[in-house]
């Protein structure tokens, strides 16, 4: 009661007072399935470059990792596009997405993104079920150079998705979602197949010592990535280190899912494979990842609850125009 | 009745003389058959629908500030009837991964129902938070501009039935001519806090921004006592920039993974 008399004082004597504080914006109607395909998505990009990249650069002690990059790929590309369409307010006619295309509107350019890459994703991991031998290597190289643009598209728009949007913590970042968005997309997809290749006992220390320096790099590039981004956001990215997520998105994306990994991955190495500890760092990326991407899409519904962020941003715009 | 469909049409709300009857937020609902809001009043006042949604597309906001002195002394009772802004470059519009979100031949911004699936990224898209699901059918609705009784050539609903012309219809040349008048009518008898949205000089010329607004209104107070964002950024603006840096970081961080496996 008096946690709201108060709010209500200082919201009449600041000049911008507001209706009611009621908000001004709409909140995202999105729900959890939104928030697990930007994750499975992710990761199906990120294993897919993976593969193209170690296909192309790597060598045979690689082949475990581009063998289980493209079949990770095709499953989870398939689930995307499940979630995207379950989420629709009216999931029957998902199709009116292929009916246009709009190269300024990302929720039109995602699905189509989505589809050519199921498209590239489904043949490549065909091909590594069905003619697995060396005699289509080339094939199988070619169709993964020619999806990785798409890849590397389904990888990081959706973090463009959420910046062309008036929420303020969205909006605010508006230039390192998206970068963050791939950065973490690689540094799941790695971290997916590295947890494959411990469970399934595939992983030389060879390979498994690759995968570790691209962990580290995609890890490194997010952790910089969003701290910048927490700097830039300010009182705008309250929501997310300290409203109800932050209990959620500080020890868990933060903590879990780049401090600890990026901690564990700096420890001294052995010629040796670990599946333990790989297994161990590869869980914390993956769960990290989706408690990053739950907290994102849920702290942008507080974020529109909010009429005085949303003013600050505003009033912000005008006092620059004059 | 409007005859030249190339000619934009819109709406003039002019505050200061709103009464506060809300046969507009009626005539809305009966028209548009949109269900009703319930009978839980705002605060103190008598607003009962809280906010422009996917059922209510007319929304007649209550401004009421206590003020100094005697015991219920109001500081200010200020009326608006707020509406989809009908945006030149709307953020709804430019959002619509279907199409669905279409510019009319009167120039107004419309959702076909037959095509919307409910997506949903409209909503986050609006500047000013007017379009929303509709917990009816979970797809996407809005003020039409009445876009059914223009093809009949009549008016909006709303206007139709404002009793003071607080709500005007009509070409919006000659709306905003109309404004600007009234605005210099007021101001001489010494209401200085009257004030034009959607029309000023700045948004006009503001290529970022959502350019001059299809529904125009006169205020008594600063914008964000109606909640009313003051000047508002069009979201695509970001698409570019955004998309091209993503696109650097992640080609840098695909060159870092080829030399990781490179690397003996």
């Amino acid at each position: 009661m008096q946690a709201e008399e108060s709010k209500l004082i200082t919201h009449h004597s600041s000049l911008v007072t507001g209706y009611y504080g009621l908000p001004v914006l709409k909140r995202p109607r999105w729900k959890w399935e939104i928030a697990v395909y930007f994750w499975t998505g992710g990761i199906a990009a990120g294993a897919y470059l993976i593969a193209a990249i170690a296909d192309l650069f790597g060598d045979e002690h690689d082949r475990a990792t581009v063998r289980l990059g493209r079949l990770l790929a095709l499953p989870l590309v398939v689930a995307s596009a499940a979630l995207l369409i379950k989420d629709l307010g009216r999931p029957e006619k998902f199709y009116n997405m292929l009916r246009i295309f709009k190269l300024k509107s990302p929720m039109s350019a995602g699905a189509w993104g989505l589809f050519v890459f199921g498209g590239f994703a489904g043949l490549s991991g065909l091909l590594e079920v069905l003619a697995a031998g060396d005699s289509l290597r080339r094939v199988r190289r070619l169709v993964g150079l020619l999806g990785a643009p798409f890849g590397l598209f389904l990888g990081g728009y959706t973090g463009v998705l959420i910046s062309a949007t008036a929420i303020p913590l969205w909006a605010r970042n508006r230039l390192l979602w998206g970068p963050t968005f791939i950065a973490s997309a690689f540094s799941t997809g790695v971290a997916a197949i590295e947890a494959l290749l411990a469970l399934t006992g595939q992983g030389s220390g060879e390979a498994l010592g690759k995968l570790d320096r691209v962990h580290r790099l995609g890890l490194t590039a997010e952790a910089a990535l969003l701290a910048a981004g927490l700097a830039r956001l300010g009182s705008s990215g309250r929501p997310l280190m300290r409203g109800r997520w932050s209990s959620l998105f500080v020890p868990g994306a933060l903590g879990v899912g780049l401090l600890l990994p990026l901690v564990l991955s700096l420890l001294p190495r052995r010629r040796e494979a670990r599946p333990g500890l790989t297994l161990l760092q590869a869980t914390c990326v993956l769960v990290g990842g989706l408690i990053f991407r739950t907290c994102i899409v849920y702290t942008g519904k507080d974020s529109a609850d909010d009429p005085g962020a949303y003013f600050a941003m505003t009033r912000r715009r005008n006092g620059r125009q004059q | 009745m409007i005859a030249d469909t190339q000619r934009p049409v819109g709406f003039f709300t002019d505050t200061s003389l709103c009464i506060g009857c809300k046969a507009c937020e009626v005539a809305c609902k009966e028209w548009n058959q949109l269900p009703a809001d319930g009978y839980e009043f705002l605060a103190t006042s008598y607003d009962n629908t809280r906010a422009l949604s996917g059922t209510t597309w007319r929304h007649v906001a209550f401004v009421e500030a206590p003020g100094a002195g005697a015991p219920g002394a109001q500081q200010s009772w200020l009326m608006l009837s707020d509406v989809c802004k009908h945006c030149e470059h709307a953020g709804c519009l430019q959002a619509c991964p279907t199409g669905a979100i279409v510019r009319t031949e009167f120039n107004t911004v419309y959702i076909q129902q037959d095509v919307c699936n409910g997506c949903g990224y409209c909503v986050p898209a609006c500047p000013y938070g007017v379009v929303d699901l509709s917990p009816v059918d979970h797809q996407a609705h809005k003020c039409t501009l009445c876009y059914d009784r223009q093809r009949g050539g009549l008016e909006p609903a709303c206007a139709k039935v404002c009793p003071t012309d607080s709500i005007q219809f009509g070409y919006l040349d000659e709306l905003q001519a109309r404004a600007q008048q009234r605005l210099a009518d007021l101001r001489r008898r010494g209401v200085d806090a009257a004030r034009l949205y959607g029309l000023d000089e700045g948004a006009a010329k503001d290529e970022r921004g959502q350019g001059t607004l299809g529904s125009i209104f006169l205020l008594l107070d600063e914008p964000e006592r109606y909640n009313l964002p003051a000047r508002v950024e069009l979201p695509q603006n970001t698409v570019l920039p955004s998309s091209v840096l993503t696109a650097a970081v992640g080609l840098l961080l695909g060159i870092g993974a080829a030399f990781a496996f490179r690397r003996k």
